[in-house]
């Protein structure tokens, strides 16, 4: 009686249990089968995709914070026209030239002394949700650049001693930090400002940046007109008399600060609204990862794109991104150009489009270290580099007509370069002439020691071709070599040093840096009073170029005569297709080959 | 050490000539370790080591005008067949970039991957067996003690720990970066001695010598740990094959050692955009890093089965399947 | 039991403190962790510096600095505290880094120990039975020589040799294989066949040359019917197959003396070719949800078979059973996910090049769950072969010297003496004794493979926790490594109590206490 009992209830449950089971797997199926289900429906209509591979991952929505100052977020700024690229005020090609873009505001130099500028919206501009753009987008993006709410004093070490600082930025605020609140006229869209001195980079600066509404919004205004209405209602920041944090502007401060780095696909869609001609569209994040774009469907530029998913591929390896290509996971890659890599891309029917890249290796002597401090000693350990012999074993493989770099100033691609070799005597060191750099030690072996990057190979290649030249003069050259060269730069522990700068390509605002008597980047103590005096002279002209370019000369020629060090070479640059994208075209600044989306196309 | 496997032949000799008979009648491990010997030895009278010069004509740092786009000039295929005859040219693995002989310079490789195996493998070796010896032997709350520290470094994988290692020492040099990672390689022997000791100093032969008033330390050095030798020679041999491994991949990631040194793992991983253009200079590191691994291996192999032969061959029953009443009874 | 356990955690804790506390302090004095700004030229570089040494507090020496971090860490324990795990360099939270590196990385970690286990145990045993064959002898060079290679040096061979190559011989539109290669090819098979058949010469040519045969004979009819192209197995092939399953199950298992089990197996193969048959339209609108329930109901089934016509030895039925059913099934869903691969190799995102070699997916791909089960395949089946490599070598040396050791002892002796098939003494005897060491390998091999996924995942682009414990550990932020060696560490002694506990469960000599 029992065993039947049991057989029942064992079969009852069973019966539940199958129930149970297909009642799940109903619900666990799609609902509708895919059509097609294979990815190819609707493809044939649309453009296709591009996809490109970058070693750095994106971080954030922005590069403009001290948190988020990556080159790939640099990236990410100029395709949504986040105070770079299409759709804000100004992009710059490939030839560094500053190019206005007017889709959605203009801008006009009013006075030059004082200098006025004035910025005009045009009626029709509109972010990527459809909002229009306001006068507000503008103000907001001058309060952050300007840090007029900021009221911080700051301790030695950089840190804040006293105050609040709200917006932080990986820039600086020169420039604008002397600008008075901004005339806004909202009915015709315009907003001018009047700088307190006269700088430099007026032009360089960009007032379309994150949209108001979004801020507005995040920080609990009401709507954008009373966010305009309390930036212009708070009083400015003055450091003399810190005031309690503003709650508003700290709310304000957040978003901007922190808001924008992702480490998923952001699930609020406003962070991803954007002025330029891409928006954001799917994200995974680190080493492996991919952020894809798709075209702005406010877009209303002169430049369409011509197809209709933009990929950027996080790769960290050198090797898989080329072995990508290869397989056809990347439609691009920007490596490291060397001989193996263009052979490899060459061998598999890869495009190359080369160029050079905006920076350049150098070497510096310690003008103050102990064995320097001479200037025949330096000048004979310049006339032994073997400028020439490095040039051939790493460049010259890479890029056949490549040249010594012969200016600290400007590098081959900028038109100035051939006035600046002309006169600033660095020919002289063209060939080691070790015969000459003997005759000035007069017998003496110096040591010296050389700081350079242990892990970029085209630094170690050129320290071990210096150290055997130098030695046929005399010289014992030490091997100072780091992993943690950067932090050892200006330490004092070197007597000379190999690394590299990079310029921005556009902008003098940088020449204080290295060239002035302790300026920040000033590593190795070079002090002229006569270059002091031209770089203080270079920071205050307003729209005359060339005379920017005859100081640059001028100082170029006066660090030869110090014998402050020798430029090395030009560093190559690299563009590689797997032949599938057409308009592909080499730029050497930081935007790198995404610079001109638009003029991309697929082949066949 | 239960001698299951002496034959008649093996009676009457004392246990390290019977270890030592059967280890060099292992006609793999032997060869491999003459063949070991030849490549190290090579490497080293090759470029010579320190201030002593070597042969070959030149060394592994000076930069040279490069010749033939640094081909390599190694000919192996006699003229008999076609090919340019057996010589080695000029550089017979070709050159970098710069012209440095890349012959020269995978020697180099060859000899820092021997300093590494020495130094790594002998530091853990050492570490591990006195940390072992001592916990296995005090027992009691020197084991505990000993013990947790030991799980404490187990719980870092080691190439975890050889990174972070490697990046504070790689750039300090070979032996420096060597001993370092020994440091932390030294868990696996130690847990393997103390179980030896452990076993050991329960027998007969250690009451006796501790009835005859001979120290703790006479005790552990003279009497147990020739008994447990073999357990560390086998163990020190993985160990060292594993040390050519893991310099190897912090080379490639960039922790061990730094140009313009060589390491075979800094030389494959610089060339391995050369792989499909310049082959040599991406297979002949290869080879010299597998080669030495390999060999340790077989040798490692080998001790062990002089050690240790109760695995012995046994022979499998051919049977029939017997009926199904049998087998449902097992 | 309870009081074991207990005392295991606390101990468990206090190694992973202190071994937090040498990992923070190396990790901290390994570098300079303002480097990149200090080599910046922006304007603002010093006031970077300064925020930064602020919010990381790297002004406090790191042993110290260790204590504010282990407070924050200490909060993940229970729920109720925040779990904060520090900031990176860019100061995104760890807590929010880890998720995602630790999903990759562990679905990388646990295919690649499966295999390797499977694998390497199958080859260990069949080389102790065959000891010194040449099959014995070429697994054990094997081996060695997959001890003795860099996993990246595999890693890099994998991509140019096995993805580059297929995929130009997939998407050059000739399908075909060739001649030459295709007797290579059942060369190489005879070879192997006729090392596993120890015995006379003539046995071993007649091994040679049937098992050659037939593999040049399939391999030179699936060319002949473009499979690589279009796979499938078809009805022809799955029952072909499901028939092999049924009675290579039963002969290895249970004996076809059993003929139960054989009945069993034999229904449940039935069972899963009509499955095949009646289940395709559902396929078509699954999830990977309704897969997960369609087996599990496979497994009840099965059971309840096994249940059913047992008999006397009902455990051996029900395991016989529920194994035919399972592998049966997977054939079938496998023919499903290869039903799809033309489709798969016709997507523009693809365009007929399908072995990938970097990152986790094709990105912008979307289908059905067969496609991006396809795309999933296809993304790790490199690096996870590559890792499978490492530790396949090791379980199949412990695997045949474990069985080797095992069949020289005495119960082994005493098993033949009551006159058990040497099957019934190999299965269920030696087998079960040999596990016994390897589950500590399996332990202690987790830790390696965790650490051989810090090649893998940098050379095959996946986002996994070596990459983030790389690109960490080279700005010397020592936040995210902390976390990454957290989880590391924990997973390591989570596996050593694992394996401690099965040991108790394999010996029974072992109690715990």
């Amino acid at each position: 009686m029992t065993h039947m009992m049991r057989r029942r209830g064992r079969a009852l449950a069973g019966l539940a249990i199958g129930t149970a089971a297909m009642v799940a797997l109903a619900g666990c199926t799609t609902t509708t089968p895919e059509p097609g289900a294979s990815g190819d429906s609707g493809e044939a209509t649309t453009g296709g995709t591009i996809s490109i591979a970058q070693t750095n991952a994106v971080t954030a929505l922005t590069s403009a914070t001290p948190d988020a100052n990556l080159n790939t977020n640099g990236m990410v700024d100029y395709l949504m026209g986040n105070a770079t690229g299409p759709g804000s005020m100004f992009y710059v090609d490939s030839e560094f030239n500053v190019v206005p873009d007017e889709t959605n505001a203009t801008v006009e130099l009013v006075s030059e002394d004082p200098l006025v500028v004035t910025y005009t919206l045009d009626p029709e501009a509109v972010w990527s949700d459809g909002t229009a753009m306001s006068t507000t987008d503008m103000l907001l993006s001058w309060a952050i650049g300007s840090g007029w709410f900021d009221d911080a004093t700051y301790a030695e070490d950089g840190t804040v001693a006293e105050g609040n600082q709200y917006f932080q930025l990986a820039g600086s605020t020169t420039g604008l930090d002397t600008t008075e609140f901004p005339e806004i006229d909202a009915e015709a869209g315009t907003l001018t400002l009047t700088y307190g001195e006269p700088y430099v980079d007026w032009n360089l600066v960009n007032l379309i940046g994150k949209p108001a509404h979004v801020f507005a919004e995040q920080a609990g205004f009401e709507s954008v007109e009373a966010l305009a209405t309390f930036l212009e209602e708070t009083p400015a920041g003055d450091p003399e008399a810190p005031a309690e944090a503003n709650e508003q502007l700290t709310a304000l401060a957040e978003l901007w600060n922190t808001g924008y780095n992702i480490t998923s696909m952001p699930t609020d869609e406003s962070l991803l609204v954007s002025a330029g001609m891409w928006v954001p569209k799917d994200f995974q994040a680190d080493d492996g990862g991919f952020i894809s774009f798709e075209p702005n469907p406010e877009w209303r530029g002169e430049n369409q794109p011509t197809f209709d998913e933009l990929i950027i591929r996080f790769i960290g390896d050198p090797n898989a991104q080329i072995t990508a290509l290869q397989n056809g996971e990347v439609d691009i890659i920007e490596p490291q150009p060397s001989a193996d890599t263009l052979a490899a891309i060459e061998a598999f029917g890869g495009t190359l489009i080369q160029g050079s890249q905006l920076s350049y290796d150098h070497l510096d002597l310690t003008m103050n270290s102990e064995v320097f401090s001479d200037p025949a000693v330096r000048e004979a350990f310049l006339l032994t580099i073997p400028r020439q012999q490095i040039l051939d074993s790493i460049v010259t493989p890479v890029q056949a007509d490549a040249e010594v770099l012969n200016s600290q100033m400007f590098v081959t691609n900028q038109p100035q370069y051939a006035d600046a070799i002309a006169s600033n005597g660095y020919s002289d060191f063209a060939e080691p002439d070790i015969e000459r750099a003997t005759e000035l030690l007069a017998g003496a072996t110096p040591t010296v020691s050389i700081l350079y990057n242990i892990n970029n190979p085209n630094r170690v290649d050129a320290f071990q071709l210096i150290q055997a030249s130098a030695a046929e003069a005399g010289f014992v050259v030490e091997d100072a070599g780091s992993a943690d060269w950067g932090s050892l730069l200006g330490s004092g522990s070197y007597d000379a040093s190999i690394f590299g700068w990079i310029s921005s390509g556009v902008g003098y605002a940088g020449l204080p840096q290295i060239w002035q008597t302790g300026g920040g980047g000033n590593y190795n103590g070079y002090s002229n009073a006569e270059v002091d005096a031209l770089v203080d002279e270079s920071q205050t002209i307003i729209g005359d170029e060339a005379r920017i370019d005859e100081i640059m000369v001028e100082m170029d020629g006066l660090t030869r005569q110090d014998f402050y060090g020798l430029p090395l070479f030009q560093v190559p640059g690299l563009v590689a297709t797997n032949g599938t994208v057409d308009g592909v075209v080499y730029n050497g600044g930081q935007t790198g080959a995404i610079w001109n989306t638009w003029e991309w196309s697929l082949v066949g | 050490m239960t001698n299951t496997a002496i034959s008649d032949a093996e009676v009457g000799q004392s246990q390290a000539r019977l270890i030592f008979r059967r280890f060099v009648t292992n006609k793999t491990a032997m060869v491999s370790f003459v063949l070991l010997i030849a490549i190290f030895g090579f490497s080293i009278s090759a470029i010579g080591l320190g201030p002593i010069p070597g042969w070959w004509h030149y060394n592994f740092y000076a930069p040279m005008p490069t010749a033939d786009e640094g081909r390599p000039t190694l000919s192996i295929i006699p003229e008999w067949l076609g090919g340019s005859g057996i010589s080695l040219g000029d550089h017979p693995f070709g050159q970098t970039r710069i012209g440095v002989d890349y012959f020269a310079a995978t020697m180099r490789g060859v000899q820092n991957s021997f300093v590494v195996i020495v130094l790594l493998a002998g530091v853990a070796t050492v570490l591990g067996t006195v940390v072992g010896a001592i916990a296995g032997y005090y027992r009691g709350w020197v084991d505990a003690i000993l013990m947790r520290i030991t799980d404490v470094f187990i719980v870092i994988p080691t190439i975890v720990v050889g990174a972070v290692v490697g990046r504070m020492t790689g750039g300090l040099g070979v032996s420096f970066l060597a001993i370092a990672l020994g440091l932390v390689a030294w868990m696996g022997i130690a847990r393997l001695v103390r179980a030896e000791f452990l076993s050991l100093r329960e027998r007969e032969f250690v009451e006796a010598a501790r009835v005859a008033g001979a120290s703790d330390a006479r005790i552990i050095f003279k009497h147990i740990l020739p008994n447990a030798m073999g357990v560390v020679i086998v163990a020190a041999s993985l160990i060292a094959a594993a040390a050519i491994l893991l310099e190897t991949a912090l080379s490639y990631l960039g922790y061990g050692i730094h140009a313009p040194e060589r390491s075979l793992g800094l030389l494959v991983s610089e060339n391995q955009s050369a792989f499909s253009t310049r082959p040599w200079l991406f297979w002949y590191p290869a080879f010299f890093t597998v080669a030495p691994a390999l060999l340790i291996n077989f040798i490692g192999d080998g001790l062990r089965d002089a050690f240790d032969p109760r695995q012995k061959r046994f022979s499998i029953r051919r049977t029939k399947e017997l009926p199904e009443t049998t087998e449902q009874r097992s | 039991m309870l009081s074991f356990i207990v005392r295991r955690i606390l101990a468990s804790i206090l190694t992973l403190v202190v071994a937090s506390f040498i990992m923070y302090i190396l990790t901290a004095y390994s570098g300079d962790p303002l480097m990149d700004l200090r080599g910046s030229n922006a304007p603002n570089a010093q006031l970077l510096i300064g925020q930064r040494i602020e919010r990381l507090n790297l002004d406090v020496p790191p042993p110290l600095r260790f204590f504010g971090w282990l407070a924050g860490a200490a909060g993940c324990l229970t729920p109720f505290t925040p779990c904060d795990l520090g900031t990176d360099l860019n100061y995104t939270a760890v807590t929010q880094l880890l998720p995602n590196a630790a999903a990759a990385t562990v679905r990388l970690v646990s295919a690649a120990t499966i295999l390797a286990i499977i694998f390497g145990i199958i080859t260990g045993i069949v080389s102790a039975l065959r000891q010194y064959s040449a099959f014995d002898l070429g697994m054990t060079f094997v081996s060695f020589l997959l001890y003795s290679l860099p996993s990246f040096l595999a890693a890099v061979l994998l991509k140019e040799f096995v993805a580059i190559d297929f995929n130009n011989w997939i998407s050059s539109g000739d399908s075909s294989i060739g001649f030459i290669p295709t007797l290579v090819v059942a060369l190489i098979v005879g070879a192997i066949m006729q090392a596993l058949v120890a015995g006379s010469a003539r046995n071993r040519v007649i091994a040679f040359a049937i098992s050659g045969g037939a593999t040049f004979g399939l391999l030179y009819f699936l060319d002949a019917i473009d499979w690589f192209q279009n796979p499938g197995l078809g009805w022809g092939g799955i029952l072909l197959l499901i028939v092999g399953i049924v009675v290579g199950v039963t002969a290895v298992l249970a004996g076809f003396g059993n003929r139960r089990a054989l009945l069993g197996a034999g229904i449940a193969g039935v069972l899963a070719y009509a499955a095949f048959f009646a289940l395709q339209g559902l396929f078509a609108i699954s999830t990977i949800w309704t897969i997960g329930i369609l087996g599990l109901a496979t497994l009840a089934v099965c059971f309840v078979i096994g249940w059913v016509i047992g008999g006397p030895d009902r455990g051996q039925v029900i395991r016989v059973t529920m194994l035919v059913g399972f592998l049966s099934s997977l054939l079938v869903v496998a023919d499903r996910y290869l039903q799809s691969w033309p489709a798969y190799l016709a997507s523009p995102r693809i365009n007929n090049r399908p072995i990938a070699t970097v990152g986790e997916q094709t990105v912008g791909l979307s289908g059905d769950m067969w496609l991006m089960g396809l795309d999933t395949f296809t993304h790790f089946l490199l690096p996870t072969i590559s890792l499978t490599l490492i530790s396949f070598a090791g379980y199949t040396r412990y695997a045949r010297a474990g069985l080797l050791e095992v069949m020289n002892q005495d119960y082994i002796r005493t098993a033949r003496a009551k006159g058990l098939s040497e099957r019934v003494v190999i299965t269920r005897h030696a087998f079960r004794n040999m596990l016994i060491p390897i589950t500590t390998i399996v332990a202690a091999d987790i830790g390696v493979l965790l650490g051989g996924a810090l090649i893998t995942e940098r050379v095959f682009a996946i986002s996994g926790m070596g990459a983030l414990f790389n690109i960490s550990l080279n700005r010397v932020d020592v936040n995210p490594v902390m976390g990454y060696f957290i989880v590391i560490a924990i997973t390591a002694i989570l596996f050593n109590f694992l394996a401690d506990l099965s040991y108790a469960l394999l010996d029974p000599r072992v109690r715990v206490k």
